[in-house]
């Protein structure tokens, strides 16, 4: 616990000097008028820490409620929607389409993932710049799902836009990505639910918000095939004992199950809804 | 009302346009228009094959690029190229030469006011010049709207900052003005009353639009003349026009 | 239903639809002599428009707007400036319009679309010409301090009639946009003023007492037309506009002066009667986009 307030202190400190060295370096005319240190300051810390609230008030193991729509883009080949908590995220599928000139002949398909933010995405106002390392990340997550098979020569692009970021974004685009992937009628092994745990000292928070992420000790995420019981993607960052990840695992595939299920009755839903 | 402009002109007065064409050897044709201190050089190339990505492959396809006199293009360049594009299509006879592009760049020597309107002027004089096929010649002009409601033609730059809004309009130069007068006065609406192009800034009232865009039209006729001319304004070239 | 029957609406279905693909115009041309368009609409009827006002948490005022299926979201940013020294007391509004890859098949990452800047340049030159904004409400310390709104907007649709359904976010946005409340620190920099800090009674002033909205005044609102022949095509879809190429975008405000005519060249002249058909057409729409605002607003407040 004593190392917990120490680690709480020296965050503080460094966001301190952070911000110091940060200050005469400002060469932007604008500035936000949000104040860095009292946005990122871990509210969960205010008390003891052993009955501290999560921001949202959910217990440590309790996932945000999840809400999927397909169809959310008409000129898309599939699309969806996804919102978790204030994490707002829109998924379109092209495709499979003609592959660029420049790709060799191929015989399989090939998948072609890029993930952006919007301007208005995070707290302090972006650059709605394209966001490479998920980008590839996305890739790797939803590669091992899909019968390339069935596509050869040509290519299925999934393009993510973040609305608005409240955490875990990574995961909900996974998420969002492959029911986009079933609504436009790509075939898949299963569909790829994908959740993700913060380690706060030795506590264990599934579906991190910003807030929990920006104090987080460690982080892991699992993108997996529910039915299948396949793990197509497993991240972990930061500092974690063993009996520590493994009870994470087994937090994030049990979530991931409970998400699949969500997945696959917003698309039963959508597809009930046509033939009507 | 009488009002006093800086250089002496009425308000319905144009600076006095002048033209030069096939001013560059390497394009297929080439024109450099001005209009007091306004100065646009058109350049054209092509018909060359093939067209641009997602064009139509059954039509020729035209590209304009705009070159400013310093900087890099904005956003502002940007709307220019495509305003200049689509108004350069409705005028050319695409049909002709499918599957080629046609490259007009401009280049804007100095900008003293009513820069878009002396650039379509300029590109059109260099596409007749490259001997392009074109269904009629386009003449494009300025009106600016004054405070107090009277219109000004073919403002200056600091004229154009003064006023609240303005008008950039784009007319045909009819193939029936060329036959006698009244001829050409066959409906209600003769073919040069119709607006090819119109881009305008600025608040104003309904009337006010049709009031510029009567003055527009009448003093669109003396440049449609002024165009007309110029392809025998230079002898060892009228074959390459024609 | 008998089985050669369905199969028979089947094939007559699969025809139509070749011929549309073959024959687009002429296809387009066959529902116009009905007076009639391919989604049942009559000619001059703008497509079902919806406005839901704050749909971004994270921004100071945000809105999502659809026109059929065409669909943007706006959202504005407040950030501090200082204001220049030609207008002490005015604010700044800045404006951009994105397309990201997912609202259109043709839109691929790394190349933006070449709609994007023109339709930007566009509504920027709308927005301030038009004079719904006071810029002068934006200042907060004469001469030290000044609000710099960001709007961004972004389709996530493309469905025809882009700079429609922008304008139309983009003025939902700003009837939505609350100006927060910040203070001066000692250093001379803008803070914002939590709900915390306020009841704890801080020692600086605020700058602003209260979170506050714009005036608005004569809010711009625009419709845009395909002419074709001598039809005119109220609110186009992308389909329409890729067939019929001469577009007019008329924009009039609520006291129905013209801010904007724009047409960029199309094979089609635009005659003074087809002019003041649009015209008509614009301030019929004026009136039911005023409405649907309206609308929107009140249940805001009713939240």
């Amino acid at each position: 616990m004593a190392e917990l307030f120490l680690f709480e202190k020296q965050t503080q400190q460094n966001l301190k000097k952070d911000r110091m060295a940060a200050k005469p370096a400002t060469t932007s005319t604008t500035y936000s008028p949000i104040d860095p240190i009292h946005k990122t300051r871990p509210p969960i810390f205010s008390n003891s820490d052993v009955d501290w609230l999560r921001p949202d008030s959910r217990s440590f193991h309790q996932c945000r409620p999840a809400f999927f729509r397909t169809g959310a883009v008409n000129s898309a080949a599939g699309s969806a929607y996804a919102e978790f908590g204030n994490t707002k995220v829109i998924v379109s599928v092209f495709g499979p389409r003609e592959s660029k000139k420049a790709m060799m002949y191929s015989d399989i398909g090939r998948l072609n993932c890029n993930v952006s933010y919007t301007t208005f995405a995070t707290p302090v106002r972006g650059q709605g710049s394209d966001h490479k390392e998920f980008s590839s990340m996305l890739h790797k997550a939803l590669e091992g799902a899909i019968i390339l098979e069935t596509f050869p020569k040509t290519t299925v692009d999934v393009f993510a836009l973040v609305l608005e970021s409240g955490g875990s974004d990574l995961p909900v685009v996974i998420s969002c990505a492959s029911v986009a992937l079933a609504d436009a009628g790509i075939m898949m092994y299963d569909l790829v639910a994908s959740v993700s745990v913060s380690c706060l000292g030795k506590n264990l928070l599934i579906d991190p918000v910003s807030e929990e992420e920006s104090s987080q000790d460690g982080s892991l995420m699992i993108a997996c095939m529910p039915s299948r019981y396949e793990v197509t993607q497993l991240t972990v960052t930061g500092e974690w004992s063993t009996p520590n990840f493994n009870e994470a695992m087994q937090l994030c595939l049990d979530a991931s199950a409970k998400l699949g299920k969500i997945m696959r009755s917003c698309l039963k839903e959508a597809a009930s809804d046509v033939q009507e | 009302m009488e009002i006093d402009r800086a250089d002496g002109r009425n308000p319905n007065q144009l600076r006095p346009p002048a033209c030069s064409l096939n001013v560059l050897h390497r394009a297929h044709g080439s024109a450099s228009w001005s209009q007091g201190d306004t100065k646009v050089l058109a350049a054209v190339y092509g018909p060359k094959a093939g067209t641009k990505k997602n064009e139509n492959p059954e039509k020729a396809c035209i590209e304009v690029i705009w070159k400013p006199k310093t900087g890099q293009i904005g956003k502002a360049e940007k709307e220019f190229e495509m305003i200049l594009k689509r108004t350069l299509q409705s005028i050319c006879i695409l049909t002709i030469n499918p599957n080629t592009t046609t490259s007009i760049i401009i280049q804007v020597v100095h900008d003293d006011g009513a820069l878009l309107p002396c650039a379509i002027n300029a590109a059109c004089a260099a596409l007749v010049d490259a001997g392009i096929p074109m269904k009629h010649l386009a003449v494009a002009i300025c009106c600016c709207l004054a405070e107090s409601g009277y219109v000004l033609l073919d403002p200056t730059k600091l004229e154009e900052q003064k006023m609240k809004a303005f008008a950039y309009l784009v007319f045909p130069n009819s193939i029936l003005s060329v036959l006698p007068e009244g001829s050409s006065l066959v409906q209600g609406e003769p073919m040069d009353h119709g607006i090819i192009t119109s881009v305008t800034h600025g608040a104003m009232s309904v009337d006010d639009y049709f009031h510029c865009l009567e003055r527009g039209r009448a003093a669109s006729a003396k440049l449609s003349d002024f165009l007309r001319s110029l392809p025998s304004q230079l002898p060892g070239d009228i074959s390459k026009a024609v | 239903m008998g089985l050669p029957n369905a199969s028979e609406d089947l094939s007559a279905e699969m025809e139509v639809d070749a011929f549309r693909r073959l024959f687009p115009l002429r296809y387009f041309e066959r529902h116009l002599s009905e007076s009639i368009r391919p989604d049942a609409r009559p000619l001059g009827r703008a497509r079902d428009t919806t406005i839901s006002l704050g749909a971004v948490a994270s921004a100071d005022g945000s809105a999502l707007a659809k026109i059929g299926s065409t669909t943007m979201l706006a959202a504005i940013k407040m950030e501090v400036m200082t204001p220049s020294l030609e207008s002490p007391d005015e604010g700044c509004v800045s404006i951009d319009f994105h397309m990201p890859p997912i609202c259109s098949p043709i839109v691929r990452p790394g190349r933006p679309a070449e709609a994007a800047p023109v339709v930007a340049k566009q509504l920027s030159d709308t927005i301030l010409s038009s004079g719904m904004i006071n810029l002068k409400e934006l200042s907060l310390v004469s001469g030290k301090a000044a609000w710099m709104a960001y709007l961004d907007i972004y389709c996530l649709d493309a469905d025809g009639a882009l700079f429609d359904a922008a304008l139309l976010s983009a003025v939902a946005a700003f009837s939505h946009l609350q100006i927060p409340v910040v203070s001066l620190d000692y250093d001379g920099k803008i803070v914002m003023v939590t709900e915390e800090q306020k009841e704890e009674n801080l020692e600086n002033q605020p700058v602003n007492k209260d979170k506050r909205k714009l005036t608005l005044s004569s809010i711009p609102f625009s419709l845009t037309c395909i002419l074709h022949k001598n039809y005119i095509l109220a609110d186009p879809t992308a389909e329409e506009e890729s067939i019929m190429e001469t577009l007019v975008t008329l924009v009039l405000d609520s006291s129905c002066q013209l801010v904007s005519l724009y047409k960029p060249g199309g094979p089609v002249l635009a005659y003074t009667s087809a002019v003041q058909d649009c015209i008509a057409l614009t301030r019929q729409r004026v009136k039911e986009l005023q409405d649907i605002l309206d609308e929107a607003i009140s249940g805001m407040e009713i939240d």
